[in-house]
């Protein structure tokens, strides 16, 4: 193998880590936790893996790979099959167009930028999912789910942070 | 953007660029919303799709699933050590009453085939389960569903009743060849057809996904009390009649719910029951009849 031709193997590896990540958050979403009153409430894992792709490395997370995610993150957790798809293709596409304003500034702005995103979202999901059924559904398991994954996002931000510094910094 | 059309290739490459990726953010919106369309039409194409990715990520989530689980096993069963004392008291008194019950039971028994043979009764079909785990959660606010590891080869049928082992967890929706979908009796798109057990009012049990479904249809004059027991009604032929499903509780809003047997955050193995055998010879839902009050005797 050529030193050339192994560089951009590596490459490709490295540029398919935000999509690959994106699909383990889809499985990590499935998992049973046993935790009473936890399964409705569970942090948007892929949420947040959008928006901070979409922020920072919005070339690594094409619409059609979010669009696919979020069509599997729906098909896998039985929600109506489209839902997570476009409200996630959005989340990135206004990650991206603000993403100037959250590049290189504190943290906190782009955590109370993330904040803001996940409400929309969480309004856009519960609006869609109440048309898709008919009837009106009760707001609070969304509220709740969208509060707690504002509140796990630092967490998951960080290791996102670290992923993109350990895969990028050389490259 | 295109106000902006200068003469140079690079000035108009970047606009066009621009577009491309607005053409295809609109395409993929307007993919996701027709997606929903054909779901919502119960076309049976995305059914088809979305049981087949299911089987494909099923051996996956079977793996992921188990280490959970052991940890929920483990906190079990230190938390089994401290209450050992309390338990073996109560048991000790529950087994008493049991015996007694059990001595209620054989006599009835004998009692039942007895008369079954002056009747010439011919008992219906047996039904048929099979055990499954429990290998995906539904992460979603607004579904109330789970996945199993049997599928189609293990015998698994749309429509089977799920029940763990202290009531109906609800039903199957779809069935892949290694994997299928619990629908839970709480979920929004949940219709199970019941009877209260002491006043053999029918009505039927409507999730709204919240953890205690709702009562609707049930007769005007029903006389039924908080914590009168609910089981299925058999109607409809998609459940056996008679399996356990909750107590009533009367919320502050006076709308009748069921508070579930089944603790559906803990549901690890769920049985399914295979009922098709039998459904033939029950009458369909459109044909309601008057609530039988003396039905059981």
């Amino acid at each position: 193998m050529t030193p050339s031709l192994s560089h951009r193997l590596d490459a490709v590896a490295r540029n398919l880590v935000p999509a690959a990540l994106g699909v383990f958050f889809v499985l990590l979403s499935t998992i049973p936790f046993y935790i009473p009153g936890f399964g409705p409430v569970a942090p948007n894992f892929v949420l947040m893996a959008v928006f901070f792709w979409a922020v920072h490395r919005i070339d690594l997370f094409t619409s059609i790979t979010v669009f696919f995610i979020g069509l599997l993150l729906d098909i896998l957790v039985g929600a109506p099959p489209g839902i997570n798809a476009a409200v996630l293709v959005l989340v990135r596409t206004v990650a991206a167009s603000q993403g100037k304003v959250f590049r290189g500034k504190s943290f906190l702005v782009l955590w109370w930028g993330f904040g803001l995103v996940a409400f929309a979202a969480g309004l856009v999901i519960w609006i869609l999912t109440a048309i898709y059924h008919l009837t009106v559904i009760d707001p609070l398991p969304i509220i709740f789910q969208m509060a707690l994954t504002v509140a796990a996002f630092p967490f998951l931000a960080w290791i996102f942070a670290r992923t993109h510094q350990k895969l990028f910094q050389n490259a | 953007m295109n106000k902006r059309g200068g003469s140079s290739v690079l000035r108009l490459a970047v606009p066009a660029k621009v577009l491309l990726q607005r053409f295809a953010f609109l395409f993929l919106i307007l993919t996701a919303f027709g997606i929903m369309l054909l779901s919502k039409a119960e076309t049976i194409v995305v059914e088809k799709v979305s049981t087949v990715v299911v089987d494909v990520f099923a051996p996956i989530m079977d793996v992921l699933s188990r280490p959970a689980a052991a940890v929920n096993d483990a906190v079990k069963t230190v938390r089994g050590f401290s209450d050992l004392r309390d338990d073996n008291i109560r048991l000790k008194r529950e087994n008493e009453r049991l015996l007694i019950w059990q001595e209620a039971a054989r006599r009835l028994a004998s009692q039942n085939q007895a008369l079954q043979s002056l009747l010439d009764f011919k008992p219906g079909p047996k039904s048929q389960s099979i055990a499954t785990r429990v290998i995906a959660d539904s992460g979603g606010a607004f579904v109330r569903s789970v996945v199993v590891n049997a599928g189609d080869r293990d015998g698994v049928r749309k429509g089977q009743a799920a029940v763990s082992g202290v009531g109906l967890a609800g039903r199957v929706a779809t069935a892949g060849y290694r994997s299928a979908r619990i629908l839970l009796i709480t979920d929004i798109n949940s219709r199970v057809p019941v009877l209260i057990e002491s006043s053999r009012d029918r009505a039927i049990l409507s999730g709204d996904n919240s953890g205690m479904p709702r009562l609707i249809f049930l007769p005007a004059n029903a006389s039924i009390k908080s914590g009168d027991r609910v089981v299925t009604s058999g109607h409809g032929g998609v459940f056996p009649p008679g399996l356990q499903i909750g107590r009533i509780t009367v919320a502050t809003d006076g709308i009748m719910r069921v508070k579930p047997n089944v603790r559906f955050d803990q549901l690890e193995f769920v049985r399914l029951i295979d009922f098709a055998a039998v459904s033939s010879v029950v009458p369909k839902e459109g044909a309601e009849t008057p609530p039988k009050k003396a039905a059981s005797r």
